[in-house]
């Protein structure tokens, strides 16, 4: 069973994609080149996603056609910001592989790196 | 000497000296899971120290034995025999220790609280912007810069960004993920959450702010070690240098501190963990030192 979330993301996908407004119509019948979706689900799930902010609409002759609010890079830089910038609730709430870090600090990373190469391959 | 003067004795020991001294040890990182109970451990131990001293600066006529047992009582831990010797002095004496409990677990409730809703909030909008791979069992990010890192919890998520991928080799790639892995399968955010708290009731203190830092940076250590069981040194080591050395653009981004240069340093040059016996008895210390305003009120000569 796919959770409603998946569709709302295979609906965003197909709409950053193309980059132009599209009808219901057209996302229901590109996805169901790959399975069968109802009509009515993705046009439930479509006018979620506008109310949500997510997408705007226009009336394009009788039906709305859907566009993203935002490009998927702004999401994704907003993203990286949220996850990689200095927010107080960040250490408790997600945790990174590594720190970037300043000049000095890399060159104290490299020398470490270097000196460890030497030991291994004397 | 009275039992409060003992217990802010101990205070200041736990609170400002065995910090300093836990710091420059160098045992913890070679047992970095033991050295986080530990820091935890203390932590508790002052809280707890605190409180009884505070009930003791409130009553100090009063037996302590009857306090502990109007202690016990309160958090609701002993049967209900003796709540017929509280009375309102009790009562009174009591407000100060539980307040300060009631605020350390409300703050460590808040903390959890806020940091799960940065996350449902982070995952919602990841959730409709990043590609799941199915093959990385983690959720790729279309952006340059390099960045990996995991949202614990419930419906956990490990994700990278392109620039990662695009920078890392495949067994640098294997290793970071690994890493990522371990802090979910361990739920490290519940041990960070609670020094978070501790620091956030307690600012200041010494203890707190190192109990905080040193949490977070054997965290990694613990999820280094994890990756290790099944990926090379060379490519933990060497991942952690590129994914350090990009730049990235000013302001947005936090900078870090000397903490990855440790832990480079310790997965190149890896140490062996503490003699079975200092383990041991670094572990009964552990489990001791909570215990330990009890004791030191409680001890014959002292109440």
């Amino acid at each position: 069973m796919r959770r409603l979330g998946d569709l709302e993301a295979e609906i965003m996908d197909r709409l950053w994609t193309w980059k132009r407004p599209a009808t219901v119509r057209e996302i229901v019948d590109d996805i169901n080149l790959q399975r069968d979706v109802a009509y009515t689900t993705v046009m439930t799930v479509a006018n979620i996603l506008h109310s949500k902010g997510w997408l705007l609409r226009e009336k394009s002759g009788r039906a709305w056609a859907y566009l993203p609010v935002r490009s998927r890079e702004a999401y994704s830089a907003a993203l990286m910001e949220d996850a990689l910038g200095t927010s107080e609730d960040r250490p408790a709430a997600l945790a990174h592989f590594v720190e970037h870090m300043s000049d000095d600090e890399v060159s104290a990373l490299r020398k470490a790196l270097r000196a460890a190469g030497r030991r291994t391959s004397a | 000497m009275s039992p409060a003067a003992v217990l802010i004795g101990y205070a200041v020991l736990v609170g400002f000296l065995v910090p300093q001294f836990l710091v420059r040890s160098s045992w913890p990182h070679r047992a970095p899971a033991l050295a986080v109970a530990a820091w935890h451990a203390l932590t508790v131990s002052f809280a707890l120290t605190v409180a009884l001293t505070a009930y003791h600066l409130a009553a100090p006529d009063e037996h302590l034995h009857a306090g502990l047992v109007g202690l016990l009582h309160s958090c609701g831990l002993a049967s209900d025999a003796n709540s017929t010797n509280l009375d309102s002095a009790d009562g009174l004496s009591l407000a100060a220790p539980v307040a300060l409990m009631v605020l350390l677990l409300g703050a460590f409730t808040f903390v959890l609280g806020r940091a799960r809703w940065a996350r449902s909030k982070h995952r919602r909008v990841l959730d409709m912007v990043g590609r799941r791979s199915k093959r990385l069992r983690a959720t790729v990010v279309a952006h340059s810069l390099p960045a990996a890192y995991c949202l614990p919890g419930r419906c956990p998520r490990v994700v990278v960004s392109q620039g990662a991928l695009e920078l890392l080799s495949a067994q640098q790639l294997d290793a970071v993920l690994e890493h990522e892995r371990a802090h979910i399968a361990g739920r490290h955010h519940v041990a960070m959450a609670a020094a978070q708290a501790f620091a956030n009731v307690f600012r200041r203190l010494p203890l707190a702010r190192h109990a905080q830092e040193q949490t977070a940076l054997l965290l990694e250590m613990i999820a280094d070690d994890r990756a290790l069981r099944c990926h090379s040194r060379e490519a933990l080591a060497t991942a952690m240098y590129e994914m350090a050395a990009t730049k990235a653009p000013e302001g947005a981004f936090a900078a870090g501190g000397p903490s990855a240069l440790l832990r480079l340093q310790r997965v190149l040059t890896p140490k062996a963990g503490p003699h079975p016996a200092l383990w041991g008895s670094l572990a009964a210390v552990a489990v001791t030192v909570p215990l330990i305003p009890f004791l030191v009120a409680c001890s014959p000569g002292v109440g």
